[in-house]
């Protein structure tokens, strides 16, 4: 798995790419996670991630209960298919916020 | 002023006594620690030098183990009748020599050999009560009338007691720690063996084995496989003599036979292509009894062929005994000219329904502990006839158990049932395996495993959202034996067995990780919105049967389905 950073218009993107399995998670999940201790509002976007499974769901879950306690907003943008159906087998598709590409994603936080 | 001296002197042995017993009693280096004991023991007592020996009762022979002083001597060999050294062990008594040329017992080649001139000895024996385990020699007391006292050999006496304690201690110890390795390494050989063993088959296949061991490694044998025709090609063996060596014979003939077995070659010829190989090699005077044969499940029919063994029975579904097939060839392995055999002779049955039942002879004696051993299985036969076939094979080896906790001798049956067949409407559609693979249990083997299982899955033709779902399952059962059952290190394998029917595309994930209650399983609670215990609600949400299966071996299987027709 790879990822990227970047601040857009005040909120923070961090980019996955690959899969997020076990081997993975880790990473992203200490990642999110220090994005959320530094009060950034955060924009997931996982439109390159072809594969995530129960423990890269299991860290989006943490990552979300972190923001949520510190007020952070926190969105998942651009899953594909894969990724979606994961989310929805773990019937959290109306826990996290979706939205459908990064842009959206920014927009809804500087709403909010 | 005399008896003050005397008095202090006294103390002092005390104190180096408590301290020398105590590093003794402690010491995690017991070449250092007796070292440094001689040459305390040396210079207290006064002496030009010190030595401690130790006797070798399997050698007969006395060696310098440790000495202090100008003659190094480490290493030197003495025979148990040489020297004052010798003698003293030989009585397991200390003793004093005043004036060695005036002792007959003294060996003069030590002095030879370093220069130095032996006038006085004091040697005390390293004894625990009756155990007498070796000596300490001290030479030339230095003082003015150069003479080892009463009180001297009193000390050495109590100095060579502790010293003695600690070696046999350490010995003790050292045996101890062999002793788990031996254990520890048979162990590991017992389950590279149980995993030699094919993974036990649902109720309805017609080929069952059982095999339990006496001691941790087994003798014993059995396999069965799927050959390209849709026959199951199974054997059952028997290595002569237990232990060690009959279970790397055993491991070796297994493998041959699964090997040049997987060819589809006849029994008979394929038990002498075995014999050939087995021969070559063999240890002298082992030996392996075998049955080997082929099924067909689609017509019932078996071929045979007994290499020495026990006779095989066929039996009816009312359990009576219709035919015994007896060996009509020597055993495997037995390296003679006179046994050249390019065939070993075949027969052929058609099983209609019945059962086909081998033994190696450990079932054999545990049933003649009753009277007549055949008598006394085909008692058993009856007596179980009706039940599944694996549960016959169960019952069989447990009562040639009997009340033991283990078996006296290795146990091993095969059975394979026709009866299925028969029934029609059990008999499992035709099979094929599309992948067995041993993985290592760490995440970096998901990915590989993933690839496998989508390979799987399109060579199948299910549609990309369903392999994907296949995909996702397959994955969290085996980050679930990563996670729980290895605890997050390579502590040990997966193996995947992906097997297609008509119906359904079956995947077994077994591991070697300690058994878990399969009732202690269950899916997330999903109003629960915490990390981790996804998993197992992936898999029942995903496939149409999620079965968790304790092996026989140890370890855990777990049984995925998913039927083609979308589980309607």
């Amino acid at each position: 798995m790879k990822y990227e950073t970047n601040d857009v218009e005040g909120v923070t993107v961090v980019a996955l790419e690959g899969d997020v399995d076990l081997e993975s998670s880790p990473v992203a999940r200490r990642l999110l996670l220090d994005q959320i201790a530094r009060n950034q509002r955060l924009v997931v976007d996982l439109s390159r991630v072809g594969y995530m499974d129960s423990s890269g769901v299991a860290s989006l879950v943490e990552a979300l209960q972190s923001a949520r306690k510190r007020g952070c907003g926190f969105v998942i943008a651009a899953t594909g298919d894969a990724v979606l159906r994961v989310i929805r087998l773990a019937r959290l598709d109306r826990v996290f916020t979706l939205s459908a590409t990064v842009q959206d994603g920014i927009a809804a936080l500087r709403k909010g | 002023m005399a008896r003050r001296r005397h008095a202090e002197g006294k103390d002092s042995r005390l104190a180096l006594l408590a301290e020398m017993a105590g590093d003794l009693a402690t010491t995690l280096d017991l070449q250092a620690t007796l070292a440094n004991a001689v040459e305390r023991i040396t210079r207290h007592l006064q002496a030009e030098g010190g030595a401690l020996f130790l006797f070798d009762a399997a050698c007969q022979e006395v060696r310098c183990v440790s000495c202090y002083g100008k003659a190094a001597i480490t290493g030197l060999v003495l025979r148990p009748d040489q020297g004052i050294v010798g003698r003293c062990i030989g009585n397991a008594l200390g003793e004093i020599v005043m004036d060695v040329a005036k002792d007959p017992g003294f060996h003069p080649g030590v002095d030879a050999m370093t220069g130095l001139t032996t006038r006085s000895i004091l040697c005390a024996p390293l004894r625990v009560k009756d155990n007498c385990i070796g000596a300490i020699e001290l030479v030339n007391k230095i003082s003015t009338d150069g003479i080892f006292s009463q009180d001297d050999l009193s000390s050495l006496e109590v100095l060579s007691t502790s010293a003695a304690l600690a070696i046999i201690n350490a010995r003790m110890a050292q045996a101890l720690v062999e002793q788990e390795r031996t254990r520890h390494e048979l162990e590991l050989a017992a389950e590279i063996q149980r995993r030699l063993l094919p993974a036990r088959r649902e109720d309805g296949y017609p080929v069952h084995g059982v095999n339990r061991p006496a001691r941790t490694v087994s003798g014993d044998f059995f396999d069965f496989l799927e050959l390209p025709n849709g026959r199951i090609l199974f054997c059952l063996g028997d290595v002569s003599g237990k232990g060690i060596n009959a279970a790397l014979l055993m491991a070796k003939t297994a493998s041959v036979f699964r090997c040049l077995g997987r060819e589809g070659t006849r029994p008979g010829r394929l038990l002498a292509r075995v014999n050939a190989e087995i021969r070559e090699t063999a240890t002298l005077g082992m030996f392996v009894t075998m049955v080997g044969g082929i099924y067909d499940p689609a017509t019932g029919g078996l071929v045979i062929a007994n290499a020495g063994h026990e006779p095989a029975l066929v039996v009816a579904p009312d359990g009576t005994v219709v035919e015994r097939i007896a060996a009509d060839a020597p055993p495997i392995g037995l390296a003679s000219e006179l046994f050249e055999i390019d065939d070993y002779p075949e027969r052929s049955i058609a099983l209609d329904g019945n059962a086909f039942f081998a033994f190696s002879d450990g079932v054999a004696e545990g049933f003649a502990r009753g009277g007549g051993a055949e008598e006394a299985i085909i008692k058993a036969l009856r007596a179980v006839c009706g039940r599944p076939a694996p549960e016959r094979i169960e019952i069989l080896a447990d009562r040639a158990t009997g009340t033991e906790l283990l078996p006296r001798d290795d146990l091993t049956l095969v059975v394979v049932d026709d009866a299925p067949r028969l029934r029609g409407g059990v008999r499992e559609p035709p099979s094929r395996r599309l992948l067995r693979q041993t993985y290592r249990g760490t995440a970096a083997a998901l990915r590989e495993i993933r690839d496998e299982i989508a390979a799987c899955c399109r060579g199948s033709g299910l549609d990309a959202a369903v392999t994907s779902d296949i995909v996702l399952a397959v994955n969290e059962a085996c980050q679930n034996v990563i996670r729980h059952g290895y605890g997050g290190e390579d502590k040990g394998d997966i193996v995947l067995e992906v097997v297609r029917t008509e119906q359904a595309l079956t995947i077994l994930v077994r591991d070697h990780a300690p058994t878990v209650d399969p009732a202690s399983i269950r899916p997330r609670d999903l109003d629960d919105v915490r990390p981790g215990g996804l998993g197992t609600h992936f898999m029942r949400e995903i496939m149409d049967e999620v079965v968790f299966l304790v092996p026989p071996g140890g370890g855990n299987l777990l049984k995925l389905v998913k039927r083609f027709d979308g589980g309607q």
